[in-house]
């Protein structure tokens, strides 16, 4: 048999096709950890993410664990279906070329109640990365702070302060509140002091620790 | 003997000195010869491996021989051993997670970093107090979920971090943040 170049250069093309089609709908071998019942609908929804250009290793996580934690299909299922749909809301409200780990903090914080419009605010005032201001955003909701305080604090600070800024802030907030301030008089207190910092530029690096 | 040689040189000197009768058409005849060699350009070789690459030829193949070098290209793209695996870029910082479990026999940091696996990151005893308990991962920039998985079925949060509002399966989780700037 006699091929020309031509001929064979179409049927590699082809079949590096097929192989990236293949690579692409090949099950994560994570997903394993599943029992047979969970895994194809995690798996769906996951091809369903990835063809929607969404990031699907927050939806791989939330799976893995809820295997790890014995949870029913039916729960690990809703658990990735409903942040599958954050994850969409998220880019809807920051536009296609948000980062991964910025989408997913933009899920958590929709999660915890922030309206989408206050999420388009912060990607216009602010330059840099949102990941951490919208995790200080959802922090400061989890640690009771109502929802509108935190998201005016968060927004209010967001153009000009670092992320360690906006790190060192939350934790001004929990521990004020932990000694049993207000939230929203944490809060405020809290975006006043750090207001004063970042404008001074008194910034300090501190080891990691959550 | 020298008289002789002085003769012989001398004569070859006479020779040499005497005055030489070139044709008057031999500027004629050399510029005809040039003007019939072939025209020469720059760059013949780089022409050569050019028109070497680009002219159409024939492979012989058989079908299996075609089906083999396919199934190779397959077997390449998909045994890549990298295709899942996310290795920590530049950017990753140290971060140290503590928690106090007096009576735990094993304690694991399980989290989105490490996809859950109790197995991944098992949790030192810190030597001066038996009680505390201590894992160091690095972390790219990024939202984690996590918790400590005491004795591989209790389920701790870091109590110096905070909690995990969207946590979905009945079971406490903490968060840590990692910024970039």
């Amino acid at each position: 048999m006699t091929l020309h170049w031509r001929g064979l250069g179409s049927g590699l093309v082809v079949v590096t096709l097929a192989a990236a089609t293949a690579m692409a709908q090949q099950v994560d071998s994570r997903l394993e950890r599943l029992d047979s019942i969970t895994r194809p609908i995690v798996a769906a929804l996951v091809d369903s993410a990835r063809a929607a250009a969404l990031p699907t290793e927050p939806l791989v996580q939330r799976a893995l664990e809820g295997a790890t934690k014995r949870a029913s299909a039916e729960r690990i299922v809703a658990a990735v279906r409903r942040l599958a749909l954050d994850l969409g809301h998220a880019r809807n409200a920051l536009g296609p070329t948000t980062s991964p780990p910025e989408l997913a903090a933009a899920a958590a914080a929709l999660r915890a109640g922030a309206p989408p419009v206050i999420l388009t605010e912060l990607r216009r005032i602010r330059r840099e990365s949102l990941t951490v201001p919208l995790a200080v955003l959802t922090d400061l909701v989890a640690s009771g702070v109502p929802v509108d305080s935190a998201a005016a604090a968060v927004l209010s600070l967001a153009a000009k302060s670092r992320d360690t800024d906006l790190v060192e802030f939350r934790r001004a907030v929990e521990r004020d509140i932990a000694l049993g301030a207000p939230p929203a008089s944490a809060t405020a207190a809290a975006v006043a002091a750090a207001a004063v910092q970042v404008n001074a530029g008194a910034r300090q690096q501190r080891p990691g620790r959550p | 003997m020298f008289e002789a040689d002085e003769e012989l040189v001398g004569r070859v000197v006479r020779q040499l000195r005497r005055p030489v009768t070139v044709d008057s058409a031999l500027d004629e005849r050399v510029m005809e010869q040039i003007a019939r060699l072939p025209a020469r350009r720059g760059g013949g070789t780089a022409r050569d491996v050019w028109r070497w690459l680009t002219r159409p030829r024939t492979v012989r193949l058989s079908p299996l021989s075609a089906l083999a070098i396919a199934a190779a290209f397959v077997v390449v793209a998909l045994s890549r051993p990298d295709r899942f695996y996310r290795p920590a870029p530049a950017s990753a910082r140290a971060f140290g997670f503590v928690v106090v479990a007096p009576r735990a026999a094993t304690v694991s940091l399980v989290g989105d970093f490490n996809d859950w696996d109790a197995a991944r990151t098992p949790m030192q005893r810190a030597r001066r107090d038996g009680s505390v308990w201590t894992a160091v991962i690095p972390l790219t920039p990024g939202r984690y979920r996590y918790a400590f998985l005491v004795d591989g079925v209790s389920w701790v949060a870091d109590p110096a971090a905070p909690v995990a509002r969207d946590d979905e399966f009945g079971t406490p989780s903490s968060v840590v943040t990692v910024g970039g700037s």
